[in-house]
């Protein structure tokens, strides 16, 4: 048997080394994520999936259709509670909104697994995220970097798309982001735009923001939507050569848009990875398995150069994602 | 106004659309005339104060931005002015453009995934049509629930995501030009004479408004209600269609959430243009003058650096103003206080 490298894959194998597989088949741990409709959560919904064949339980796949959508996914919440599963998987679209559900939840005694952003809680059982805020730096420092490469030196103006102000990882990413711009003293961040995490709007609102500011050097699209739009409006505009654009996450849109050179650099999280372990330490907290409070699983930059190396392969693609043979042991083979 | 009117004598009302006709072009005039003046005052103010909208690439962008709007509300201004309304306009656009990219996709030629696609619009329009006039359920009522459908169809076919891979040929459509002017706008421009023939030209334009105008009057007038009804349900599914697809072809991708609320801009964008709700009155030019204000003033906005949420705002007290002030006057024209 090899070694998993992954910490994380350790922590939750080791957990569920603890109940081998005894788990009453009809299990059904329900994942809440935050919109059905961008591909980054199809990644989630994937490595949900897998972890469960794995473990021989099975998941159910919710969520409002629109990051912007909190009310309906409060109503998940609330829907689920009264259901009693025996953890929840949950990807919260407001810090604050979602606190409540969270502790009822815990009060009811259904452990509840945060993933992918925090909760204005402490009444959780572990959270599985991106450190948003590093992340947003990494795309901070990626457009001055590409500013550098292509103007010679990292001076003038950026922008930013904001998909939803509402959101505690989206607005984290943004303040990463203007932190580490201001490392940068020649570039001035002149303005930012809330698209609503409407493609056709971030595309309108980054034509508007090309021809408002002729000299404007690079953008930065805080997620898959904004990208995509972003990316989109460049390529009508051909404004791909002058302007440097980072965005976030990795919709194949936004990949073909990255080998092109249109986009410039793509910060991508490992949703695949936080919906894998979400589930895993669902069923772990279910059998009270005591476990880690928090969770980074990382980042990585993507740039037109690497977008082909291997070691992006499973990020842009969760189909090809390979999980460590470790992990990979199904239940049948542990007896 | 419309009930002691129903009242008379079966023989009497056959003139009766003929009197509203009248009264239809002495009203059209204000209220477009003074949306108008608006967006001319509103590109007047930001050609002086800023120096990046009056420029061509500026201007370019603002007829993209219009064209896909302009095509829905110019579809939806057809219920309308039967007194009827299509709020799944924007669930079709999504639905048509996600429907379209999958049978691309598969491999289909464009022609054929296209012609497929509008075929489903036409379909939609029929049943919308069909729940109105021979189940009779209410128009809000039925397109409120294909408002949910369609955009739960685009979900369903899309499997959640956006479907990716277009033909590039079908990815370069929006982003050509003609003469200088987005294809984009073209396509727009050509949809709107079509419709605007039918609407000032044709036998069905004018029954349309009769019947918007005074129901009861133009059935008994024997004009053929059924026709009209199909008609102009289908006109507005098809427009959507069509927006969809060309939204698709603008985003290169066939996106489940695109065109949300959009049904809400086009009627906005028909009622700013004089349009009224309880039937009768409207026309394709004044639409497209409230598509092209509503575009101005989101345009304006980005190039001033505006805050989004204000831009809202603006929009809807733009909204409430505009019909207020269309109603005094109207008001005060009819004699009513």
């Amino acid at each position: 048997m090899r070694f998993a490298k992954h910490t994380l894959a350790i922590t939750a194998a080791a957990a569920s080394c603890l109940s081998p597989a005894m788990a009453q088949d009809t299990m059904t741990i329900p994942v809440v994520i935050k919109a059905t409709t961008a591909s980054y959560w199809q990644a989630v919904f994937d490595g949900a999936q897998q972890a469960a064949e794995k473990l021989g339980i099975q998941i159910e796949e919710l969520g409002p259709a629109n990051e912007t959508q909190v009310a309906e996914q409060i109503s998940i919440m609330e829907n689920l509670i009264s259901r009693r599963p025996p953890a929840i998987v949950l990807a919260p679209v407001s810090t604050d909104a979602l606190a409540g559900p969270v502790e009822a939840a815990t009060e009811a005694k259904i452990p509840m697994i945060i993933i992918d952003s925090g909760v204005d809680t402490d009444k959780y059982a572990a959270l599985i995220a991106t450190d948003n805020f590093a992340a947003g730096q990494r795309a901070g420092h990626a457009l001055a970097g590409c500013i550098e490469k292509t103007q010679g030196e990292a001076a003038g103006q950026v922008a930013y798309l904001r998909a939803n102000p509402n959101g505690e990882s989206l607005v984290s990413r943004d303040e990463g982001f203007l932190e580490a711009i201001s490392n940068y003293p020649d570039i001035e961040v002149v303005d930012n735009r809330v698209a609503n995490n409407d493609t056709a709007k971030a595309m309108n609102d980054t034509l508007d923001l090309l021809n408002r500011y002729p000299d404007l050097r690079g953008i930065f699209a805080d997620n898959q939507l904004m990208g995509d739009g972003a990316g989109t409006a460049f390529a009508e505009q051909g404004a791909g050569e002058s302007v440097c654009l980072v965005a976030f996450d990795s919709s194949e849109l936004e990949v073909d848009f990255l080998r092109q050179g249109i986009i410039d650099s793509l910060i991508v999280q490992d949703p695949y990875m936080m919906g894998y372990a979400g589930v895993w330490y669902a069923h772990a907290a279910q059998q009270g398995v005591a476990l880690p409070r928090s969770v980074d699983t990382g980042v990585h930059v993507a740039d037109t150069e690497s977008v082909d190396l291997t070691e992006f392969s499973g990020l842009l693609d969760p189909s090809q994602r390979e999980m460590s043979p470790y992990l990979g042991m199904s239940p049948d083979s542990q007896q | 106004m419309a009930t002691h009117e129903a009242n008379l004598p079966a023989g009497r009302t056959v003139k009766k659309p003929t009197s509203h006709r009248v009264a239809v072009k002495r009203w059209r005039l204000p209220v477009e005339t003074l949306v108008l003046g608006l967006t001319l005052l509103l590109w007047g103010v930001m050609s002086l104060s800023t120096s990046t909208f009056f420029t061509t690439n500026n201007l370019i962008n603002i007829l993209r931005q219009v064209s896909v709007d302009s095509i829905i509300a110019f579809g939806v201004l057809f219920p309308i002015l039967i007194r009827g309304i299509d709020l799944s306009v924007g669930s079709v656009a999504a639905l048509s453009g996600v429907v379209c990219a999958t049978l691309l996709t598969m491999g289909l030629p464009i022609p054929v995934a296209i012609g497929l696609t509008l075929l489903l619009g036409v379909a939609i329009g029929s049943l919308n049509a069909f729940s109105v006039y021979r189940l009779g359920i209410p128009a809000f009522i039925i397109t409120l629930a294909g408002l949910q459908a369609y955009r739960g169809g685009a979900f369903l076919v899309s499997d959640g995501t956006s479907v990716f891979g277009l033909p590039k040929e079908m990815a370069s459509f929006a982003r050509a030009e003609w003469l200088g002017i987005p294809s984009l706008f073209w396509t727009m421009l050509v949809i709107g004479l079509i419709l605007h023939f039918i609407l000032s030209q044709t036998r069905t334009g004018r029954y349309m408004v009769a019947m918007g105008s005074n129901y009861e009057s133009a059935r008994r007038a024997g004009i053929n209600i059924k026709r009209i009804v199909f008609f102009a349900y289908i006109v507005s599914s098809l427009a959507a269609c069509i927006a969809g697809i060309l939204l698709m072809s603008r985003m290169s991708i066939g996106s489940p959430t695109a065109a949300v609320a959009y049904e809400l801009n086009a009627i906005a964008a028909a009622v700013v243009g004089g349009a009224s709700l309880f039937g009768g009155r409207g026309s394709v030019l004044g639409t497209f003058i409230g598509a092209l204000l509503f575009a101005t003033i989101a345009n304006s906005a980005n190039l001033l650096g505006i805050d989004s949420f204000w831009q809202m705002v603006a929009t809807g007290v733009l909204i409430a103003v505009v019909v207020y002030v269309d109603n005094l006057h109207k008001r005060r024209q009819s004699g009513l206080k």
